[in-house]
């Protein structure tokens, strides 16, 4: 009788004990981002929701180059891995047309979430679809943009600034425009620095997934390269590869020849970071979400790195980098996730998000006064955001994306063909495209 | 009735996972139909996928990529394979050691041996551009970033992979040759060189023809290790048949179009692997 006793009390206790798993299970949410510095202050950040909420927070990151090949197959076939989705801009046409993001207006309206509360660009980038629309699938998470950085310990040193105004009439400093940024990217390429070998500035090239052509744009956009007719959509033809995005692609590819190092013909994010901070290179182009973890670098960090934002050509314009987060529409949590996104949207929460190494989006924390002097990155990053100019976000956009990957790839880096031919053949595949997808 | 009871579910299991994928992908690639897009209408578009296929000069590029590629490995790694083979088959003091020493490449991850050799052919710091220029005055050159280098880049690693693979089976032909043959040629006085065109070779040959047919196979589907080290680039260089197809296919999700190119690619392989069997049959038959 007492081992009856015993093995039912145990039965009971294990019954409790699952149970108790299973609602533990029941309150956690996952929520998939790109590996990367951002991510890690995410989920610190998310501990305040945690203590607040109860819910227990997961986090699938994953790097950048298998980021959108990853959580794209997740999302086309329907994967609950997911709960929030913190994914690229582009992807937010795709995210509401084939349905994988849940529209948020009627939550917002609920919640009185407005998006006035947002920076205009970012909510226009990151949440509507169509693009301009007030249909919103997605808050403003994380705001980016294309910026460089440059030693500025390299910069102030007397010497190379009076060779530098002998050489060419003008300041070493920061530059203004693209012509300023090659000029210092020669001055620099080669020269002996402490006993070594350094080089100009590091750009995208890399090929598999969007380097090139996020890099490529960086100059695109300063041309006033437009992606359509702003009166007939999907007309390309004499704007996509017009006089001026030729210049462009052609200046581009006299900067990788002229002034990157050896060798850096498959460069994205990581390979700047690491020709930057092994002091290789005087400059790199990169997202502004890495300038916090520069400015706290060992060894570049601090006075020895400046900030500055995309220079201008024919105007002022920068790519946008940046994501906003979703709820997928395949969760069993959608609740949850949306208790985390009116948390998330909090002025407070961003503020911590800001200052914890987040790039906050709402105005709460980017129209204060002291803003520009929160970090030596801050006005670089509020002027970078007023220009900002984003890849298409057709849900096609990644048939769109490797088409420009390969036709600028075999320009820039393989030497094959003209600007021209390469653009021409860049209309001619993007026509494909649209027609495959019945918008021509 | 029993026999078929028995090999039923082999047959339904080879249906299953080979026959109607095959047909299915044959339906496929006559449609506009895309993997990503389940509620999208599927239209029959008729030959427009094989039109476009057959005439995109880029498909012709990624071909001449394979082929050069392909040929060029299977050259050298036979080369250098069946020359290994020899100097293991002479029983010399450690050659034991020296077998396992030589096999380990082959025992690696192809991604692993991608990401490495990028750091072997690092322009800066990688040992590949140091040995180089101990020997000659090279200066700082990429061997994954310039055009005219990148293909030899590939071939290069791949022949350090699978050179020891060729060598294993060739392996099997000195050693299954009786020495009595060799004695009698010794009788008869014939040169070493007489000894290896009139013995060796003969009967190593159908070796050397089944490691070329498994090499060249393999290769054509070569992915893994390309993608680490180049990603195809620079441009679309070392951009092979199966990489694009990976593109094709799941990246830009043009499910139909993919299926095409994959039927073009499967027609060639098999083609060309029944013809290449069929000239290895009558070698062994001679």
């Amino acid at each position: 009788m007492k081992a009856f006793t015993t093995a039912v009390a145990a039965g009971v206790l294990a019954v409790a004990a699952s149970a108790g798993t299973a609602q533990a299970q029941d309150k956690e949410l996952t929520l998939c981002w790109a590996a990367w510095d951002p991510a890690n202050a995410l989920a610190e950040l998310s501990k305040d929701f945690t203590a607040e909420s109860g819910i227990e927070m997961n986090f699938e990151f994953v790097p950048w180059t298998n980021f959108a090949d990853r959580m794209l197959n997740e999302l086309n076939s329907g994967g609950k891995l997911c709960d929030l989705m913190i994914g690229d801009s582009q992807w937010i046409g795709g995210g509401a047309t084939y349905g994988h993001y849940v529209r948020l207006n009627d939550f917002f309206d609920a919640n009185d979430i407005s998006m006035d509360d947002f920076l205009p660009a970012t909510v226009y980038a990151y949440s509507t679809w169509p693009k301009g629309a007030p249909e919103y699938w997605a808050l403003p998470a994380m705001g980016d943009a294309l910026g460089w950085v440059y030693r500025k310990d390299w910069f102030a040193r007397p010497e190379l600034q009076e060779e530098f105004k002998s050489t060419y009439g003008y300041d070493l400093a920061p530059p203004e425009n693209w012509n300023q940024l090659m000029d210092i990217g020669k001055f620099f390429q080669g020269r002996e620095i402490d006993g070594k070998t350094v080089y100009g500035m590091a750009i995208y090239t890399e090929r598999g997934s969007e380097g090139i052509t996020m890099g490529a744009t960086s100059a695109l956009y300063p041309w006033g390269f437009e992606y359509q007719n702003p009166d007939k959509p999907y007309d390309m033809q004499g704007y996509v590869n017009s006089p001026a995005a030729v210049e462009a692609l052609e200046f581009y590819k006299e900067l990788y020849e002229c002034c990157s190092p050896p060798g850096h013909s498959d460069s994205y994010m990581v390979a700047n970071l690491d020709v930057y901070k092994s002091g290789q290179v005087a400059m790199q182009m990169n997202w502004f979400a890495f300038f916090p973890g520069i400015a706290k670098d060992e060894d570049v960090g601090g006075d020895k790195s400046g900030f500055f934002v995309n220079p201008s050509q024919k105007i002022a314009a920068s790519t946008l980098g940046g994501q906003g987060i979703s709820v997928v529409s395949y969760s069993d949590k959608q609740d949850m996730a949306l208790e985390y996104i009116k948390w998330f949207a909090n002025p407070e929460v961003q503020k911590k998000w800001w200052s914890l190494g987040g790039y906050s989006c709402h105005v709460a924390v980017l129209d204060d006064p002291n803003f520009a002097s929160t970090a030596p990155f801050a006005a670089d990053f509020l002027k970078a955001m007023s220009g900002v100019k984003d890849f298409w976000q057709e849900p096609t956009y990644a048939e769109l994306l490797q088409s420009m990957q390969k036709r600028i790839h075999d320009y820039v880096v393989a030497d094959q063909g003209t600007a021209q031919e390469a653009l021409d053949k860049l209309v001619d595949d993007w026509t494909i495209v649209f027609e495959d997808d019945g918008k021509l | 009735m029993v026999a078929w009871i028995f090999i039923l579910p082999t047959i339904l299991l080879l249906l299953a996972i080979n026959i109607f994928p095959l047909i299915w992908a044959i339906v496929l690639s006559f449609t506009n139909y895309r993997a990503n897009q389940p509620g999208r209408e599927v239209k029959w578009v008729g030959t427009r996928n094989y039109e476009r296929l057959l005439s995109s000069e880029d498909i012709w590029g990624y071909l001449q990529a394979t082929a050069h590629f392909v040929c060029w490995s299977m050259f050298f790694q036979v080369l250098l394979g069946f020359g290994l083979a020899l100097l293991i088959n002479r029983q010399f003091k450690g050659h034991a050691t020296w077998t396992t020493l030589i096999l380990l490449p082959m025992m690696l991850s192809p991604a692993v041996v991608g990401t490495f050799w990028t750091y072997i052919y690092q322009p800066q710091a990688g040992i590949f551009n140091y040995i180089i220029n101990f020997f000659i005055d090279a200066g700082t050159f990429s061997m994954i970033g310039e055009v005219a280098l990148a293909p030899w880049a590939i071939v290069m690693v791949d022949t350090w992979m699978w050179t020891p693979y060729v060598m294993l089976i060739c392996l099997a032909g000195p050693r299954s040759i009786p020495d009595y043959l060799y004695e009698a040629a010794e009788v008869d006085r014939a040169s070493k060189l007489r000894q290896f065109w009139s013995i060796t070779l003969p009967m190593v040959l159908p070796f050397l023809m089944l490691a070329v047919l498994f090499r060249g196979i393999e290769n054509f589907k070569m992915f893994d290790m390309v993608v680490e080290l180049t990603s195809g680039g620079p441009g679309s260089t070392t951009e092979l048949a199966s990489i694009n197809l990976k593109r094709e296919a799941f990246e830009k999700w043009r499910t139909g179009y993919s299926s095409a190119f994959a039927i073009l690619l499967f027609l060639t392989v098999f083609g060309l692997g029944n013809i290449y069997v069929k000239f290895l049959n009558k070698v062994k038959e001679r």
